[in-house]
């Protein structure tokens, strides 16, 4: 019914045109299920939770240059004055802000320096007890910092003896739900771990380590400050835009600059793989259209060639049904060809990339899905010329053409 | 097996119709073998188009083996033409891509009919035009005599009552051409009704029985070899 032997030895034949649509979607299919690959690897990280309230918080830096500024009162000074504009929920001084690409990483371990113990990277920020609350981040277990755990750097000589880390960090270093209340060691200093988030992501959500956050109550006061601010998503604007009047007016001699949203600066951090998503969507357009256009360029030029032929196989007695068939299973066979051997470019394809770009393996499910859309836009794009070969006239037989 | 009653076939175009038949009558019976010749542009074709069910006619009524062609549809013309109709065209028509074998099996398939029934049908038409040692041939490793035979092979592998050939000797030397037409010869004897349409006058002589198409009608009917003057009137109408 199908005429699947005399169509497969009849491409044999002449196998030109055939070969090289096999190759064309073979490449098509190794380098879009590889492109569809990093674009779920990547869209996975865009659409994850980061564990702040992004919309609802923003940071702006500032830098002062008076010499006889008392810094950490002005510090204090510019938090309590954040804090008393309407629409503000939080806001802290902070070193470094998270989502941004910017800060400090460092590792904590089970036992002091120089001992040889686990060790997890993370990335940290210091700041005071209102740090947690600005962030918008939620403790799952344990408590968030208290005036009495904050030290000053530099100042009396006290160290910090509390830490709050993300999940990820007691996970790596004690297991699944332990943790609170160990002690961690950052360098020689003991911390014990207060209070343990679920969700929190560092300064660079990307990294390896993206997940493995820690709030250290440290105030570190210095000429180049910068402060987060949360408030109700729908006041940030309006909150954002009295900043640098407000700051200004309890202090003049400083510039106040970078006033920006959490959620644009995730946007800029992730805007090369934003880049990269729309040129892989467009790579994955191009070749899905020239090579559905490589099926219907073949086929309508094999229809054409074959004119003579389909009206004699429609004297011979084939409804047109089984014209349009032909030319179907025609490129189904082509197609299967193309596509075990995309499939197997595909693995290859994968593991190379994975060596030489650090992208995710590549999963067979990818391989699969794609083929089997390829398969369908194939058969999609030979049906028209089927179609209109099946209403070729048999009387172009008995015709010299 | 064919009849043809006041048939006409119009061709149309933006600015002109052309009448390529015109109230054409013919009238052919079980095991006939009529040549029909006629000048360029007469028609022929067009009647062989018409009587082969290859493109539909304007007018008239078209019976073949008793079935009323008109009242048919396209899927049904196509089944008929397989089950009933075996074509020889001039120009052979074999599939390029196809070796004999498969070109021969290639109206089966169309049926429906099982592999060995398939196998043995072709091994024997091949076998009868004396091509069976060259089934995985493909067509251009033949001459063109060889190729028609293989043509004819594929006309009678669906064992039609009815055979068809549009100038069958036309693109073949005249030793070619008489081994073409003996075979067609020893076919209608065997009880195949045999419509051969050619320009050359010294082949349709050899058929029992000669039509001529002028202007799309039959105009003129010659008979050989002692057929009866009744069956000719009836069949030419």
């Amino acid at each position: 019914m199908f005429e699947i032997k005399p169509t497969l030895n009849a491409l044999m034949r002449s196998k030109l045109g055939a070969v090289l649509l096999i190759l064309q979607l073979a490449i098509t299919l190794a380098i879009v299920s590889n492109a569809v690959s990093i674009i779920q690897d990547r869209l996975t990280y865009l659409n994850q939770d980061t564990g702040y309230p992004e919309t609802a918080i923003f940071k702006f830096n500032s830098l002062n240059f008076d010499k006889q500024l008392d810094r950490l009162q002005q510090v204090e000074l510019d938090e309590q004055q954040l804090r008393n504009v309407d629409g503000v929920i939080a806001a802290a001084a902070v070193s470094s802000v998270p989502l941004t690409g910017s800060g400090s990483s460092d590792g904590v371990q089970l036992k002091p320096m120089p001992q040889e113990s686990k060790r997890v990277n993370m990335g940290y920020v210091t700041g005071d007890e209102h740090m947690l609350r600005a962030l918008g981040a939620t403790l799952a277990e344990g408590r968030d910092f208290t005036e009495d755990d904050v030290v000053v750097s530099d100042g009396d000589g006290r160290l910090p003896s509390v830490i709050i880390v993300s999940r990820a960090v007691t996970d790596a270093l004690f297991g699944p739900s332990k943790g609170l209340g160990e002690t961690v060691y950052w360098g020689t200093n003991p911390l014990t771990i207060v209070g343990i988030v679920d969700t929190m992501a560092n300064q660079w959500p990307k990294s390896s380590f993206g997940e493995n956050t820690a709030l250290i109550p440290v105030i570190r006061a210095g000429n180049f400050q910068k402060f987060i601010v949360r408030t109700a998503p729908e006041e940030r604007a309006q909150v954002m835009r009295q900043i640098e009047e407000l700051m200004l007016a309890s202090h003049r001699e400083r510039v106040i600059s970078d006033i920006t949203g959490l959620d644009q600066k995730k946007a800029r951090y992730d805007a090369r793989d934003v880049l990269m998503m729309r040129m892989l969507m467009t790579l994955i357009v191009v070749l899905v259209i020239v090579t559905a256009l490589g099926i219907f360029g073949l086929s309508t030029f094999n229809i054409s060639k074959r004119t003579k032929q389909i009206g004699t196989r429609r004297a011979l007695g084939a409804r047109k049904s089984a014209i349009v068939r032909y030319f179907v299973v025609e490129n189904a066979l082509i197609c299967t060809m193309g596509l075990m051997l995309g499939a197997a470019a595909a693995v290859l394809l994968g593991q190379q990339l994975m060596q030489w770009y650090s992208v995710p393996a590549l999963g067979y499910s990818f391989i699969a899905v794609t083929a089997g859309l390829l398969l369908l836009m194939s058969l999609l794009s030979v049906l028209m010329p089927a179609l209109r070969a099946a209403n070729i006239s048999p009387s172009i037989a008995t015709r010299s053409v | 097996m064919l009849d043809m009653k006041a048939i006409s076939k119009v061709y149309q175009t933006d600015m002109v119709q052309t009448h390529a038949l015109r109230d054409f009558n013919l009238h052919v019976a079980e095991r006939e073998f009529v040549a029909v010749t006629g000048p360029s542009g007469s028609g022929k074709t067009t009647f062989l188009n018409i009587a082969g069910m290859l493109e539909p006619f304007s007018g008239g009524q078209y019976c073949l083996d008793g079935v009323d062609i008109g009242k048919l549809n396209d899927n049904a013309r196509a089944d008929l033409r397989n089950q009933k109709i075996g074509f020889i065209f001039q120009g052979f028509n074999l599939i390029p891509d196809l070796n004999l074998y498969e070109n021969v099996e290639v109206p089966l398939r169309y049926r429906g009919i099982k592999s060995a029934e398939r196998k043995r049908r072709v091994e024997e038409c091949l076998e009868l035009v004396g091509l069976a040692g060259r089934a995985k041939h493909l067509p251009q490793q033949l001459s063109g005599g060889q190729q028609q035979r293989v043509a004819i092979a594929r006309a009678l592998a669906g064992r039609p009552r009815f055979l068809l050939a549009d100038e069958p000797t036309g693109n073949l030397d005249s030793l070619m051409a008489r081994q073409v037409m003996e075979l067609l010869e020893q076919i209608n004897r065997e009880g195949a009704t045999i419509v051969m349409v050619t320009h050359d006058p010294e082949l349709a002589r050899r058929a029992p029985r000669n039509i001529q198409i002028v202007d799309g009608r039959v105009t003129d009917f010659t008979l050989y070899q002692g057929r009866s003057m009744d069956t000719a009137m009836a069949a030419g109408g």
